[in-house]
């Protein structure tokens, strides 16, 4: 176990080494510079600003003071928000997109598992066939078509909720978590019916049944508490899809999170900015995978890591 | 129940069966081939086979679609803008959006436009109609060439890891093992910019991730053939490697493969999409499904309509590739062979 935790931290450390310098050269290699708007600066003046920024060191200087500043929790000064610290903003911003996140991955999974258990139940009926339908949709309607139409119906047309903003209070919060956690529901509904399905066929359950327990204990006490182990390994996809939501989620309901704040500076060429949110996001979803992982094993101990080659 | 006498049983009560010797070796169960076997699954899943229709159908459609008026792709006319949706027979049926008006207002009438505008016209005045299917068109485009891309690498890599094996395969395995680490929309979004947009850059940011795990299965597929007996038998007979990865190997995992490249096809629709609509997809005057929906959210809460046909078009081809390629995964699962 020790040995495996500790190559998966080797493995976390090198990919998002990898990710710091990837994203390092991407923004070396861009086309535009951030100065390039104000076309009234005299060459004297480009030339101090690149000097100022930084940017008249060789590549390689730039890249090793990047990483040691990245070291140091100092990710550079935001161009368009006259240097304003990355971390500084981040760490304003973050709050905002892990609560819109995690609340649509707690909606989604609570959802998702009741659709899952009740369709694995009742295999072949039509409830079944309905929250397969259901999960279908869900895994393939892009969420901010669906949050486009939430939108419009339930914000423009009847006006039932606010349009957007985020700090009004819960009913500014229902449609982008709702949005957001539609892919959330369908995936981990198709995934818990499977697993359902499979926990109801083994013997464990044949002779819980036999000795003759209620069904409704046979299926909470045995069927359901099995079929939820597997389910946390989906979490790890499942942030990258919330982190992809989020992008498009944020920016309909002018959230004030990461992911807004993303989209901005990529069309603004912030380069800091990008850099540092790309960084941010590779590593909560190595993070999260890494802990899935090690969820996975603790939770479920009829899972054996072989030290030699896990 | 009869009953038996409890006399003793004679040797004369009894007969030798027939046995038939070239009846021995006789198959009872009609031989189907592998492919045989799996068209005749698919063709017996009636939402794969509805999906399979409306997907051919989007695709002639969105071919002759655009031919079917004059009105032309890119032809701006400021006259015209902001129209909503219009269609001479079914403007009579209430509840379809396409009797030409917009909160209760015929705005063809209040405007004196003769024209009929199918799907209307967006805030350039160009018809929406031709615009749809020529950037259904775009976007099968991408999703095609990305999904085939996605096999060529991914068939490539993780075959040629898998029948190398050892030091190759650890090597290749750690390259993926970090790769696959990485948020596939970080590398999408880095390399668009890096590249600027367009419809090749978008193909190759899906393709630079998607790949990774039509590899894997690949691999895993090899690892499980190649100790095989067949295999074995090949390599006795002095075949190449490169014949036997290509004649004995892929075959094989061709099921997989095609399931894999099935459900490349709606994630590339939906990142070409999702690209589009935070501003990094196909730029104008060009459009694809996900242009048109970003270009119509502009003016969504005055002409909702506009975004609606792009929106829908898109829905139903995600939904059917992805019910297909279910489909296709029951078909090909040898698990479920009887």
């Amino acid at each position: 176990m020790v040995r495996y935790v500790l190559k998966r931290i080797g493995y976390m450390i090198i990919t998002f080494f990898v990710i710091v310098t990837l994203t390092f050269i991407a923004m070396k290699l861009l086309p535009g510079t951030p100065f390039k708007t104000q076309s009234r600066l005299s060459p004297e003046q480009l030339a101090q600003l690149r000097h100022y920024y930084g940017l008249d060191q060789p590549i390689p200087v730039q890249y090793v003071q990047y990483l040691w500043h990245a070291l140091h929790g100092d990710l550079g000064g935001s161009f368009q928000y006259g240097m304003r610290p990355i971390t500084t903003m981040l760490a304003e911003k973050f709050p905002v997109s892990l609560d819109l996140g995690l609340e649509a991955i707690i909606l989604g999974a609570i959802i998702g598992i009741l659709l899952g258990i009740v369709a694995g139940i009742k295999r072949g009926t039509f409830i079944d066939y309905g929250s397969m339908i259901i999960s279908v949709l869900g895994i393939s309607i892009p969420s901010f078509i669906f949050a486009v139409f939430l939108q419009y119906y339930f914000a423009v047309k009847n006006q039932w909720l606010p349009v957007a903003e985020w700090n009004g209070g819960i009913s500014y919060h229902i449609l982008p978590v709702v949005a957001l956690s539609v892919a959330v529901i369908a995936n981990v509904a198709r995934f818990m019916r499977t697993e359902m399905v499979e926990v109801l066929g083994q013997d464990y359950i044949i002779t819980a049944k036999a000795k003759g327990i209620s069904s409704t204990a046979v299926v909470f006490k045995h069927a359901v508490r099995n079929a939820m182990i597997p389910v946390i390994t989906i979490l790890g996809p499942l942030t990258a899809a919330i982190i992809t939501g989020s992008l498009v989620i944020e920016n309909i309901f002018a959230i004030p999170g990461i992911g807004n704040q993303f989209v901005e500076s990529i069309l603004t060429n912030d380069y800091p900015m990008i850099m540092g949110t790309t960084e941010l996001y590779a590593a909560l979803f190595i993070i999260t995978v890494f802990i899935v992982d090690i969820l996975y094993v603790i939770i479920d101990p009829r899972i054996r890591l072989t030290g030699g080659d896990a | 129940m009869m009953k038996m006498p409890n006399n003793d049983i004679t040797n004369d009560m009894f007969l030798p069966a027939d046995i038939d010797t070239t009846q021995s070796e006789k198959i009872s169960r009609q031989s189907l081939s592998f492919w045989k076997d799996a068209r005749k699954r698919l063709a017996k899943n009636k939402g794969a086979m509805i999906s399979l229709v409306i997907i051919i159908f989007i695709v002639i459609i969105s071919l002759i679609g655009p031919h079917m008026n004059n009105y032309g792709a890119y032809k701006q006319n400021l006259h015209l803008v902001n129209l909503p949706a219009k269609i001479p027979v079914l403007e009579k049926i209430s509840f379809l959006p396409f009797n030409g008006t917009e909160h209760g207002v015929d705005i063809y009438e209040q405007r004196h436009i003769k024209q009929n505008f199918w799907f209307g016209t967006d805030d350039l005045g160009r018809d929406l109609w031709t615009r749809t299917w020529k950037g259904t068109q775009i976007s099968l485009l991408i999703a095609v060439i990305a999904a085939l891309a996605d096999l060529v690498i991914g068939v490539a890599y993780g075959g040629i890891s898998a029948y190398y094996g050892k030091h190759v395969d650890n090597v290749m395995q750690r390259i993926v093992e970090v790769l696959s680490g990485i948020p596939n929309l970080v590398l999408i979004i880095l390399l668009i910019l890096v590249l600027q947009p367009g419809l090749l850059t978008i193909t190759i940011a899906i393709v630079s991730t998607g790949w990774i795990s039509m590899s894997r299965i690949v691999r895993g597929q090899m690892l499980r053939l190649k100790s095989e007996e067949y295999v074995y038998a090949s390599q006795t007979l002095g075949a190449s490697n490169s014949r036997i990865i290509f004649k004995h190997l892929v075959p094989n995992t061709s099921g997989q493969i095609i399931i894999n490249t099935m459900f490349s096809v709606p994630s590339a629709i939906f990142f070409e999409a999702f690209l589009s609509f935070i501003g990094l997809g196909i730029r104008d005057p060009q459009a694809s499904l996900g242009s048109l929906i970003n270009r119509a959210y502009g003016v969504f809460q005055i002409h909702p309509s506009q975004v609606l046909f792009p929106s829908i078009v898109i829905c139903l081809l995600l939904i059917c590739f992805n019910i297909l390629g279910d489909g296709l995964r029951d078909a090909f699962d040898p698990k479920l062979r009887k």
